[in-house]
């Protein structure tokens, strides 16, 4: 009882251990923000890198997967399966119609061809092609005046939904948002056209590279289509290298589609034609598959590998037909197909939960040298505490209690301050992106000011050398921040030309929150702790002769 | 007086017992020293303090312990109210007739904290409590969820800070107190848990003449109601105070 009684009352009446405090939250603040943010950062990666895939991907070799629409037939059956869209996944080049002049750049390009509804209904893409006319009244007014899709009617979107160029009728591409070099982001997240370029109604030609099952590479291929529109996934890798195209066109390029077969090996017959053994099926290199509402990725994995075996063996079964699906194909979760690009993310972040960590040392640090402080000028109330009864372990119990309290109080002023600056981290990132208003300059300088008045009063007129000192310090520093503030012409820190995500993380992750919160406590204890196991030992009687 | 008697070189505590030096009273003592040494060591050097003090206190007695400077006074204060302990195997301190410093330390701990009380020259009040905190402290002491004991502390805090003429400075810091009203805070932080005996080590060391009479009256007063009181003293004047004074010299008591 009486531990809390003077825990309490050392914690209230004393600077020193607000000092602690202050630290302490600090400390904590800065964990939770970076986290938090990071955390948050993964969650839109994650979600970014999923829009274009679905839930279950599967990756057969160069030679594709045939009959996939009996496979595709069964993939609909399964209960764990919403949708399954075929996909063609290979290498181009782009030429591009600029620059002005005969001779045009080159862009290396991966090529998805795709069925678009499907494929729409499996991903996101509906909700990724960019160029769009505003969908209500609250998107038109979320635009500034010179967004170029203000001006757009519904017809830009329907070409690059279909993958159609609705006024001729022709396929079309749509390509990621970064192919071209056409357009520019804004600090918004939205684009405007650069070097003149606005890429849908501009033609670009596709050339692509024939393999056969075998591996046998053809003479390249190439076709002209109109550009319909353009996509943005989020995710730079994607946004800067994929185009898409009608999966027929694809076929065709590639050789993928179906086809008779001749015997080679027989004598051509009295028109010079070659026995015809059959027709090959039409091919696809991916089926990408998204899982039923609440089914787990991992689960529908499961059952599409099912359903594959089942698919192998019956096609064994079909001696009347050509092509054999693969024996072997690649089947992940988007987490799994993913990973290359959410690992080193992930590590970054544990990377920096680590470094960041090393805070809690300081913040142990700190309250162990000023515990320790604390108990050697209360070695006297130590002396009076024990001739009055209290045991080593009370007195123990009285700084340990006390770096408890702080460590509780600390932290969570920690989580308020990191709660109040994640959830207006973009405020303050705009604020911080503007000049410097002028009160604030004027209201640091006003202070400096005073702080000289200050300062001049307690060291000429007082003598005093501390507040003296004091005073000059706050003078340098408030000097400082006004100069910084004069010069200040807004730093953009989160450029989302840079980083692709126009708002920063916004959400505190609790979590880890109550992690770091527990980590506060349990070092702000241990640094308590030496201390106070140094007060429990101290001698009553040297401490009350000397102390 | 009797001539106190000393015990060099003969052991204490369970294997022997120091033979009981001639008591003033009759009744078997309430606290009594037995043959006690007290060494201190600093450094390579040892310095011996007590060597083998012996001294018994009567029920309801005041004794003073008068001695010069370095003479072992404060020494033997603390061996008697369990701060300290005598030197292993020489001396036994008694309290009622059992030894209090062969147990393990709570049982030391629960002695200082109801069996006895003390009063320091230097009032060694907590700065940061408040004088009825401060009073009632000891009845904080010794207890997890004692919130009807803590009560009861402040409650007899109360009324042995009336007493001594302090009712109206129970919310004041101790730095806001004079000497005399700093003594009477520890007078009634001594009392407040009701010990049988009280410990006073230069109550008035401190203090000018007027309000050293005053805080040996308030003892006084204690005493006429039954209180056994050791009091050490360099003051013989103060010692005069005492039913009997014990002179104490080169750790030895010399004269009772």
């Amino acid at each position: 009882m009486y531990a809390a009684l003077l825990s309490n009352r050392y914690l209230t009446s004393r600077v020193i251990p607000l000092i602690a405090v202050g630290a302490v939250a600090l400390c904590v603040a800065l964990v939770i923000i970076v986290v938090s943010v990071m955390s948050g950062f993964l969650d839109m990666l994650k979600a970014s890198g999923r829009t274009l895939i679905g839930d279950v991907i599967v990756s057969s070799g160069i030679g594709g997967i045939p009959h996939y629409d009996e496979w595709l037939a069964d993939l609909r059956a399964l209960p764990e399966v919403e949708e399954a869209t075929p996909v063609i996944d290979t290498l181009g080049l782009l030429r591009m119609p600029y620059p002005s002049g005969p001779s045009k750049e080159i862009a290396p390009v991966q090529v998805w061809a795709i069925e678009p509804d499907s494929f729409a209904r499996v991903t996101a893409y509906g909700e990724k092609v960019w160029w769009r006319p505003p969908a209500d009244d609250a998107a038109r007014e979320a635009m500034l005046p010179d967004d170029p899709r203000l001006r757009m009617d519904g017809s830009i979107l329907r070409d690059g939904l279909t993958l159609t160029q609705g006024a001729t009728g022709k396929p079309g591409i749509v390509m990621g948002m970064h192919v071209s070099v056409g357009n520019a982001r804004q600090s918004d997240g939205s684009y405007r056209p650069r070097f003149g370029w606005f890429m849908p109604g501009e033609e670009v030609t596709l050339t692509v590279v024939p393999v056969s099952e075998s591996g046998t590479i053809s003479e390249p291929r190439d076709a002209t289509f109109p550009v319909v529109n353009e996509v943005f996934s989020g995710v730079y890798d994607v946004d800067k290298s994929r185009v898409f195209i009608p999966l027929a066109q694809a076929q065709q390029l590639l050789r993928l589609d179906a086809a008779p077969l001749y015997d080679t090996t027989a004598e051509t017959d009295a028109e010079g034609n070659l026995p015809l053994l059959g027709t090959t099926p039409a091919r696809v290199t991916k089926v990408l598959i998204r899982a039923k509402t609440g089914v787990d990725a991992l689960a529908a994995r499961d059952a599409v590998e099912a359903s594959w075996d089942a698919f192998v063996a019956k096609a064994a079964r079909r001696s009347d037909r050509l092509g054999r699906p693969p024996e072997r194909v690649s089947i992940l979760t988007w987490e799994q197909q993913l990973r290359d690009l959410i690992g080193p993310v992930e590590k970054e972040r544990e990377m920096m939960r680590i470094l960041f960590s090393i805070i809690y040392i300081v913040c142990a640090g700190l309250i162990l040298s000023i515990f320790w402080s604390i108990v050697i000028e209360k070695t006297r109330d130590i002396g009076i505490l024990r001739s009055v009864g209290a045991s080593r372990f009370g007195i123990l119990w009285i700084f340990l209690r006390y770096g408890l309290a702080i460590g509780v109080v600390g932290s969570l002023a920690g989580v308020g301050i990191a709660w109040v600056v994640v959830d207006n981290i973009n405020l303050i990132h705009e604020a911080i992106g503007r000049d410097a208003p002028r009160a604030a300059w004027i209201t640091t300088c006003a202070l400096s000011v005073l702080s000289v008045v200050m300062a001049l009063r307690s060291l000429v007129w007082r003598g005093r050398l501390l507040p003296g000192l004091l005073w000059t310090i706050a003078t340098v520093t408030l000097g400082i921040v006004t100069l910084a503030l004069l010069g200040h012409r807004g730093t953009l820190i989160w450029d989302p030309s840079v980083y692709y995500f126009s708002r920063i993380p916004s959400q505190v992750d609790w979590f880890n929150a109550a992690i770091t919160v527990g980590g506060g406590i349990v070092f702000s204890v241990i640094g308590a702790a030496i201390p106070a196991a140094k007060a429990a030992d101290v001698d009553p009687v040297e401490a009350l002769r000397y102390g | 007086m009797a001539e106190a008697t000393s015990h060099p070189g003969e052991s204490f505590g369970d294997a022997g017992r120091a033979s009981r030096p001639p008591s003033a009273a009759s009744a078997p003592p309430i606290l009594a020293a037995l043959d006690v040494h007290r060494t201190y060591r600093f450094g390579q050097v040892e310095v011996p303090v007590l060597r083998g003090a012996s001294i018994e206190i009567g029920r309801g007695e005041w004794v003073a312990i008068l001695g010069q400077s370095g003479s072992g006074k404060s020494t033997l204060m603390h061996l008697l109210g369990g701060l300290d302990r005598p030197d292993a195997g020489r001396g036994t301190i008694e309290f009622d007739g059992r030894s209090v410093n062969l147990g393990a330390g709570r049982s030391l701990d629960r002695y200082r904290n109801r069996d006895v009380g003390f009063v320091f020259q230097f009032y060694h009040l907590l700065p940061e409590l408040s004088v009825l905190e401060n009073a009632c402290l000891p009845g904080l002491v010794g207890g997890w969820f004692g919130h009807a004991r803590a009560a009861a502390a402040r409650r007899r805090a109360g009324e042995l800070l009336e007493q001594a003429g302090l009712s109206h400075r129970l919310r004041h810091r101790p730095a806001e107190l004079s000497g005399g009203e700093r003594q009477r805070v520890a007078i009634a932080r001594a009392l407040v848990n009701g010990p049988r005996v009280l410990l006073a080590d230069e109550p008035t060391g401190n203090l000018d003449a007027t309000t050293g009479a005053s805080i040996l009256d308030l003892i006084a007063a204690q005493h006429a109601e039954g209180l056994t009181v050791a009091m050490v003293t360099h003051d013989a004047s103060v010692a005069a105070r005492a039913q009997r004074v014990v002179h104490l010299r080169d750790g030895q008591v010399v004269q009772d």
